[in-house]
């Protein structure tokens, strides 16, 4: 079995290409009829699930991991504790998964970095659903103490009250360039005649 | 104190003091005008707007339908029900009134078996007699006898409440009619009898016929026939087409056919489906200004003054009035099953037109204009919006509601890029069923057949 | 042996040249029978040929090989020979005998399920089914086989890539109802509704003479993702016309605690929807479709709470939790913030008061990514209704249909002088 290819993405931490390429490994090693079971990293491969987003792969990998293997490698159930907490939307709970465990060397950088990306995008979460959010929430949310949170969205322009314990939240305008392109005008005659025949 | 007394704009919150004039039994062509009022229930004043066979009709359906503690009421209908029958020569019905008393009104109100028998043995001779001369027309075939013989047999079935009969010796006598003047005696015979025997097509259908003959018809005819075309309408739910009917009915109509109908009920008739299905142009145009109407209007003031209520956002006063008309209108024999319908169609309305002119409305200041409540008023527009009839939507934090108004580009982009993915999706299922049947392909050989 | 090596020679000898593979092809069918008659000492021969250059032998031997029983031992020792023929053999080859292809490669997914271990058939399969292919847009009836494959060895994502594919070419009926309902279970799976709506859609339509199993489950999974993605579904708009007469007919009729649900589901009542799932569960769980049954009842109180963005701009989250049945307000919070997440509703959260404020879609139409989207949209349907209109010419030049259509023709008016009466080809 060949895991050099996942040993360079991972040190060169392009965490969202490691699901695909353990996919399609896990694939041709199976159909060439090694027994791998014992052997694969299913650690990392569900945590490179669960970095770009696809809880339902990381899921159906879960069911497929035979149980002895479950049993040897309590860290293969740590990591799916994680998953198993973004597929139920308990969204501090995320937080106290990857800090209940002591994550093993392979995996630490990646779980840093999904753990820090897990926070950004609550934090976007919170910025498009929420107007006013009370202070205890927004930390248990960010997976930070109250201090930490404050301190992170003030910086952000949020406003804080301290008498109602709520944050008044400061939405940013998104700006995204517009270009024309000259070739637009092309496809609109080819779209016209179409329609005349 | 006249009804016809519009001379101020009453506030909103007023309540427009009339309808329930201190006058009651007094002068009795004054009451007679107030009789659709919210007074109580006059029944002979009642009575006295109707004649023949729907006088009895009307009164049975009043006990019947005038609620268990108002027994004075039932047994005042009953005793009247009682004499009217005994003018008449229907033993049927006077058995049937005769079992309803059950004996409360005293020994005269009782079965009166001897006049049973005479009326009934009269009844057969008369029938022989007929019979007889009908037979005799027929082998003289006198056009003109044999028309008068069935006739007279349409009468005689009628006065003894064998109306299937009866219709159908008034039908008969179609073939025999030579003028047009015999066929809408024919048309208004049957149109009476279907009315009474509530088969409401057949009215339709006659109306037609009548209206449709060569030579104009008189004004009351034409009026008779409107409303009987009303009444078919109303039936049947059509309220909208009820309420032109009624509407065109000419003045003239007075008390002619109060066989069937009595000119107040023209106007509550009309009023009430016009009020309940017209826009504000139609009922402008086709009730307010409606010189004819006005006539009838007259009769029932408190309908004129919930008409210019509804028209001027008086809701407050005209739901007030309505609610007060509702218990005697309960007892109209045909309105009784939709005043529910078209109370709620009102109200409705009412509430629908209130917020039409606003971008917000308070929904406090609302509620107060139609003396609901703010929860209870919350709930009948969201009803109201859920149902589309309202473009809006509540603020419930803030009690307000506010217009709104769909953005029609971003909805055509919608639609737009729907349409394609369906026709994407739909031609390209059409390409693969193509191919499977072009290659006569058929799902025998497949395991497991059910 | 020595036929055999007589065999193997040939073999060896005549795969170069599309010529020579023509007449290697005619002597490979007739030696077939012996080739079956020797099955059990083909393997040295298979040592011999080499499955690149001499694919079309290597099939027919292959197939002779495998031809008989085998047991769990055997297997062991034919997966990776079978495997390793697919992944090498040459396409323009095998495609001369797409049957023995065919069988190859089914045996191949017997042997795996056999062995308990279906992922070991999800790479080869893939790579067979694209090899046998004619083009993209084939059905071949490879495909169903490797999309159960997936779905038992739950690689579901794999599966997905081939179902990306447009299908307009089928080989059999068969192949195309397991091929929708697996891809609509893949697709299920991975919660892309539409496309297993779509998918769904294509069995319970296609045309067939008599009702079979496949239809009728698919019936129901259709019924229910309706239910899920677009909130309703009725028995009397749920078969277009075109729908074959027996499905018309007879497909309610074995699908009834679906359609009882769908009823429950559309008198927007909580309560009632999940008492009827309480006391069917049992008949769910036994079409395997409780899962899908539980989701049902999630999407309810989505919807429930869209229809409250039509009516009100804000709202408690007190009375959310009242008009749709939900415990507490902290619970209708948690839901709204994930049909936020979700995508599924526009709105905001003010905790301070405890109201959510329901807005507009922010979606102009103005940006570039939405001209981009809908550019790609008219340009696919542009490629459609050209294909529509060469495939109706096509027909219209069709023997056989011309042929039948031509016997019932009349002359339609005395000018049209190039009608003749009778069209007889």
């Amino acid at each position: 079995m060949d895991l050099s290819r996942v040993r360079e993405l991972l040190e060169s931490k392009s965490y969202d290409k490691v699901a695909d390429i353990c996919d399609n490994l896990m694939l041709q090693v199976a159909s060439d009829g090694i027994a791998y079971h014992d052997d694969w990293p299913y650690s990392i491969h569900l945590l490179a699930h669960i970095y770009v987003h696809d809880i339902n792969s990381a899921r159906f990998l879960w069911k497929s991991i035979p149980s002895s293997v479950k049993e040897s490698q309590p860290e293969v159930t740590a990591v799916w504790k994680i998953g198993q907490r973004l597929w139920l939307r308990d969204y501090a709970e995320v937080h106290e998964a990857i800090r209940g465990y002591e994550w093993s060397q392979d995996l630490q950088g990646l779980v840093a970095a999904f753990s820090e990306l897990y926070t950004k995008k609550m934090f976007q979460l919170l910025l498009s659903a929420y107007s006013t959010i009370s202070i205890q929430d927004t930390a248990s949310f960010l997976g930070m103490n109250e201090d930490d949170a404050t301190n992170y969205v003030l910086q952000h322009g949020w406003t804080v009250d301290p008498a109602s314990q709520m944050f008044t939240v400061k939405k940013q305008p998104i700006v995204t360039e517009q270009k024309l392109d000259p070739s637009k005008l092309q496809r609109l005659t080819e779209y016209v005649f179409h329609l005349e025949h | 104190m006249d009804a016809d007394d519009e001379s101020s704009n009453p506030m909103i919150d007023e309540i427009y003091a009339n309808g329930g004039s201190p006058e009651g039994v007094g002068g009795e062509k004054r009451s007679r005008r107030l009789i659709i009022s919210g007074d109580q229930f006059d029944i002979e004043a009642y009575a006295s707007l109707y004649s023949g066979r729907t006088k009895i009709a009307r009164l049975l359906f009043i006990a019947d339908h005038c609620g268990g503690d108002n027994s004075a009421m039932q047994l005042e209908a009953l005793r009247m029900a009682f004499d009217e029958i005994k003018k008449g020569e229907n033993t049927q019905l006077f058995r049937e009134v005769v079992n309803k008393i059950g004996g409360r009104l005293g020994p005269d109100y009782t079965m009166d078996v001897a006049w049973c028998e005479t009326v009934d043995r009269r009844a057969e001779q008369k029938k022989e007699k007929l019979d007889n001369e009908l037979n005799a027309y027929r082998t003289n075939l006198i056009k003109e006898s044999i028309r008068m013989g069935y006739n007279d047999f349409g009468d005689f079935y009628y006065a003894h409440g064998q109306l299937g009969e009866a219709f159908k010796s008034y039908v008969r006598t179609r073939d025999y009619c030579t003028t047009s003047k015999h066929i809408i005696h024919m048309c208004m015979s049957a149109i009476l009898v279907s009315i009474e025997m509530g088969q409401f097509t057949h009215v339709a259908s006659y109306v037609s016929k009548a209206e449709q003959t060569h030579e104009a018809l008189d004004q009351i005819t034409a009026a008779k026939l409107r409303c009987a075309a009303g009444l078919a309408n109303l039936v049947s739910k059509k309220y909208k087409l009820a309420a032109r009917k009624f509407l065109e009915t000419a003045p003239e109509l007075g008390s002619h056919y109060n066989e069937v109908i009595a000119p107040q009920d023209v106007a509550t008739y009309g009023g009430l489906c016009a009020l309940a299905t017209f826009d504000r142009t139609e009922l402008k145009a086709k009730v307010i200004d409606n010189i004819n109407f006005r006539n009838f209007l007259e009769l029932v003031p408190e309908v004129r003054e919930l008409i210019n209520d509804f028209y001027s956002s008086h809701y407050a006063s005209c739901l007030e009035y309505l609610a007060n008309l509702k218990a005697n209108l309960l007892l109209d024999i045909h309105l009784h099953d939709h005043v529910e319908t078209l109370y709620d169609q009102i109200r409705h309305k009412a509430l629908i037109q209130y917020t039409l002119p606003f971008v917000s409305v308070d929904l406090q200041m609302m509620a107060s204009a139609f003396k609901t409540t703010i929860t209870g008023l919350e709930k009948e527009l969201v009803a109201l919006i859920t149902d589309n009839q309202i473009q809006a939507r509540v603020d419930s934090h803030n009690k307000i509601l506010y217009a709104r108004h769909a953005d029609q580009r971003n909805a055509t982009f919608q639609r737009v890029l729907e349409t394609g993915r369906v026709f994407d999706r739909d031609v390209r299922s059409m390409l693969l069923r193509t191919n499977l049947i072009k290659y006569d392909y058929n799902a025998r050989s497949l395991s497991r057949k059910l | 042996m020595d036929p055999m090596e007589a065999l193997v020679a040939q073999i060896q000898g005549l795969s170069s040249t599309p010529g020579d593979i023509a007449r290697l092809h005619i002597i490979l069918k007739q030696a077939d029978d012996s080739l079956r008659a020797e099955s059990t000492r083909l393997s040295p021969v298979l040592g011999q040929l080499a499955p690149s250059e001499h694919s079309l032998g290597f099939l027919y031997v292959l197939d002779a090989f495998t031809s008989g029983q085998i047991s769990k031992q055997q297997a062991e020792t034919s997966v990776p020979i079978i495997t390793g023929f697919i992944n090498a053999c040459n396409a323009e080859q095998i495609r001369l005998a797409p049957e023995k292809f065919v069988l190859v490669c089914k045996r191949l997914k017997d042997q795996v399920m056999m062995l308990e271990a279906p992922i070991r058939g999800v790479g080869p399969l893939l790579t067979a089914a694209r090899k046998l292919q004619l083009s993209t847009e084939h059905l071949t009836p490879l495909h169903s086989d490797f999309l159960m494959l997936c779905v038992l060895a739950k690689c579901y994502k794999t599966g997905l890539s081939i179902l990306e594919d447009d299908i307009f070419e089928v080989d059999q009926p068969r192949d195309l109802f397991l091929y929708c309902y697996y891809g609509g279970m893949i697709c299920i799976g991975l919660k892309r509704f539409q496309k297993a709506l779509d998918l769904l859609h294509n069995v319970v339509t296609a045309p067939m003479s008599t009702l079979n199993a496949i239809a009728v489950e698919a019936y129901k999974k259709y019924i229910l993702v309706s239910l899920i993605h677009h909130g309703q579904w009725q028995l009397s708009t749920s078969l277009p016309k075109y729908a074959s007469s027996v499905a018309q007919r007879s497909l309610k009729n074995f699908c009834q605690p679906y359609i009882e649900l769908a009823n429950s589901y559309g008198t927007e009542k909580i309560a009632e929807l999940e008492a009827y799932v309480q006391t069917n569960t049992e008949k769910f769980e036994n079409d395997n479709n409780l899962g899908l049954v539980k989701q049902v009842v999630l999407s309810m109180y989505k919807r429930n709470i869209q229809r409250l963005t039509q009516t009100y701009l804000t709202l408690s989250l007190q009375d959310i939790a009242n008009t749709v049945q939900l415990n507490s307000p902290k619970e209708a919070e948690m839901h709204v913030l994930q049909m936020i997440q979700d995508g599924e509703i526009y709105a905001t959260i003010n905790q301070r008061d405890g109201m959510v404020r329901f807005l507009e879609d922010p979606e102009q139409y103005k940006t570039c990514e939405m001209i981009e989207n809908i550019d790609s949209s008219i340009q696919r349907i542009m490629a459609l209704s050209r294909k529509l209109s060469a495939m109706d010419e096509q027909i219209s030049c069709d023997q056989l249909y011309l042929s039948k259509v031509g016997r019932e023709r009349q002359r339609y008016d005395f000018d049209d002088f190039d009608v003749p009466t009778k069209f007889n080809i």
